[in-house]
C-alpha cells in the first residue's frame, strides 16, 4: 500500500495488468503513429470529429465566461461609444453607397461584355455567416474555430472572408464546429494580382515577420512594386472569388545580391473580427489539361497554346 | 505502514470527486487557452500528476493519454502531440510516486519540476520536428510556473480527504 495516500482497497495479486513502463512505451508509439499519421496522411479526422462531438458541451462551458463579460460590457459600456460606432457606420454606408449602387451597372456590363468576348461568366456561389467562437490556443498556428459545421452546409476549403478582405480557408469541418486557417498561418498560401500593375503573385503567411505577417514569394527584383498596393485575389485558384481584398503592401526589400525581393504586406482583413462569411466553393472549374499532352508538346507549342490561367481575365478593384 | 511522523491519515477519494476535478481542469485550461499568452500554466497536466502521485491505481496513462487527445482536438494542434506530452509526464510521475509521497507539498514542488521541464521538453521537440519552429521564450516559464502551482492545488485536491473520519455535528471541525 502506498505511503500517506487514501488507497484503500488492496492491490490485485495477480491480475497487475500492464506495468507502467509498457503502458508508456506502448501509449507512446501510439500518439507517435497517431501523429504520423495525422501530418503526413491526414487519415485522423474521424477520430478527431468524434472527440470534438464529445467535447462540445466542455467547449460551450469553456466560453460562457467570455460570453458573460461581453454581455456585462456591453450592458455598462458608454451609450457614447454606441452612438459613435453607429454615427461612423452610417458614414461609412454613404461613402459606400455610390460605389454600390454602380457596382450593379458594372456587372451587368462586365457579364455582357464577357458574354460577347465569350469569356467564362463569374459564378458567385452561396455564402453562409458564421461567427467566431475562439482562437485555437496552440501558439505556433493562426487558427479560429466558428460555430458552423457540416452540419450546416460548410464545406472544407471554403473562402472565408469579413467586411474589409479575406481572413483565411476553412480547413478543418467538425460536425458541429469548423476550424478556419488564418491567411498569417504559416502553412497557408493564396494567390493574388497586384491591382494596380496586374501582376500575378503568391502571397503566404509569416507571423514572425517583422514587415508584415504576409510574405510574397518569388518577387523577381526588377518588378514593379510599391508600398501600399493592393493586392486582391486573382481567382485562378477556383477557391477564392476573383477580387477581393487581401492585403496592402507594407514593406520591400530590394538587395543588389539577391534575385528576388523580399516583400511583406499587411492584411486588410479586421484584426480579431468576429463576424466571418464562408464563401462556398463553386464547382466550375475547367478540366486540368491532359499532363502527357503538354508534356510531350511543350518545347514546340509553349508560346502558342493558351494556359488555363489566362482565360480568367479579371481581377483588379471593381 | 510507514509514515513520517506527524502526518494524517487521510480519507479514501471518491472517484466522482477524481473525475469531476478533471472535467473542471480540462473546462479551466480550454478557459485559459482563450488569453492568447504563451506562458500560460496547464492546469489539466498538474491534477493529472497529482491524481497520479496520489491514486496511482484510478488514474494512470490510459487516461492521460485521452485527455491528451481531446486536448489536441481543442487546440487544433497534431493530434497526438499532447497526448505523447501527458503520456512522458504521467510515467515519470508514475515512476517517482513513492519517493514523491514522502515530502510535504512545498517540497514536492522541487521534485516534480524535473518531470514538468521533460513534458515540455517532449512537446517542444515535436513542434520543431513538425512545425519547423522554435518555441517562444517566454515557454521556457511554463513549468517553473506549473511547478510554483503544484502545492496550491495540490492542497487544493487534498482538502476533501483531510476531513474527519466520523462527522460530529456538535464539532463539526
Amino acid at each position: 500500500m502506498a505511503l500517506d495516500t487514501f488507497e484503500r482497497s488492496a492491490p490485485p495479486i495477480f491480475r497487475q495488468g500492464l506495468s507502467t513502463t509498457t503502458k508508456l512505451v506502448l501509449l507512446s508509439l501510439l500518439s507517435l503513429v497517431l501523429m504520423a499519421a495525422d501530418h503526413r496522411l491526414q487519415i485522423s479526422q474521424p477520430l478527431r470529429a468524434g472527440v470534438a462531438v464529445a467535447l462540445s458541451p466542455l467547449q460551450w462551458l469553456s466560453l460562457q465566461p467570455g460570453r458573460l463579460w461581453g454581455v456585462i460590457d456591453n450592458y455598462l459600456g458608454n451609450v457614447e461609444s454606441a452612438r459613435d460606432a453607429a454615427l461612423s457606420f452610417e458614414t461609412k454606408t454613404i461613402a459606400q453607397a455610390q460605389r454600390l449602387q454602380q457596382v450593379e451597372q458594372l456587372r451587368q456590363e462586365n457579364d455582357s461584355l464577357r458574354q460577347l468576348l465569350e469569356l467564362r461568366t463569374n459564378v458567385g456561389g452561396p455564402s453562409k455567416a458564421v461567427e467566431v467562437l475562439y482562437d485555437t490556443a496552440d501558439p505556433y498556428t493562426r487558427r479560429v474555430v466558428v460555430d458552423r459545421g457540416h452540419l450546416m452546409g460548410i464545406i472544407t476549403g471554403s473562402a472565408v472572408i469579413d467586411a474589409a478582405g479575406v481572413v483565411g480557408q476553412v480547413t478543418r469541418v467538425y460536425p458541429l464546429v469548423s476550424e478556419v486557417t488564418l491567411l498569417t498561418d504559416r502553412q497557408q498560401s493564396i494567390p493574388v494580382i497586384n491591382a494596380r500593375t496586374g501582376a500575378r503573385h503568391v502571397v503566404n503567411g509569416n507571423p514572425m515577420a517583422a514587415g508584415g505577417p504576409l510574405e510574397l514569394k518569388f518577387v523577381p527584383s526588377g518588378t514593379d512594386m510599391q508600398k501600399g498596393d493592393l493586392l486582391t485575389t486573382s481567382g485562378i485558384d477556383g477557391i477564392y472569388p476573383a477580387g477581393l481584398h487581401v492585403g496592402r503592401i507594407s514593406q520591400i526589400d530590394r538587395r543588389v545580391d539577391a534575385s528576388f525581393a523580399t516583400v511583406h504586406a499587411e492584411p486588410t482583413a479586421i484584426k480579431r473580427g468576429r463576424h466571418l462569411l464562408v464563401l462556398l466553393p463553386v464547382k466550375d472549374w475547367p478540366a486540368r489539361p491532359v499532363a502527357e499532352q503538354t508534356q510531350t508538346t511543350q518545347p514546340k507549342k509553349k508560346s502558342t497554346q493558351p494556359s488555363p490561367q489566362g482565360l480568367n481575365v479579371t481581377g483588379g478593384t471593381p | 505502514m510507514i509514515m513520517p511522523a506527524g502526518r494524517h491519515l487521510l480519507l479514501p477519494a471518491n472517484p466522482r470527486f477524481i473525475g469531476l476535478t478533471l472535467v473542471l481542469a480540462l473546462v479551466l485550461h480550454m478557459l485559459l487557452g482563450l488569453w492568447d499568452q504563451h506562458w500560460v500554466p496547464d492546469v489539466l497536466a498538474i491534477t493529472l500528476v497529482f491524481w497520479v502521485v496520489h491514486q496511482p491505481r484510478r488514474v494512470g496513462l490510459v487516461l492521460a493519454f485521452v485527455m491528451g487527445l481531446m486536448v489536441d482536438v481543442h487546440e487544433s494542434a497534431l493530434l497526438g502531440q499532447n497526448a505523447l506530452s501527458y503520456v512522458v509526464l504521467c510515467g515519470l510521475a508514475a515512476a517517482s510516486q513513492r519517493r514523491m509521497l514522502w515530502f510535504p507539498l512545498g517540497e514536492q514542488a522541487l521534485q516534480i519540476l524535473p518531470l514538468f521541464i521533460a513534458a515540455s521538453l517532449v512537446e517542444w521537440l515535436t513542434r520543431l520536428l513538425t512545425h519547423d519552429t522554435w518555441p517562444s521564450w517566454s515557454m521556457l516559464l511554463v513549468p517553473l510556473l506549473q511547478a510554483g502551482l503544484w502545492p496550491l492545488i495540490g492542497a487544493l485536491l487534498l482538502a476533501p480527504q483531510r476531513r474527519a473520519f466520523e462527522r460530529d455535528d456538535i464539532r463539526p471541525l
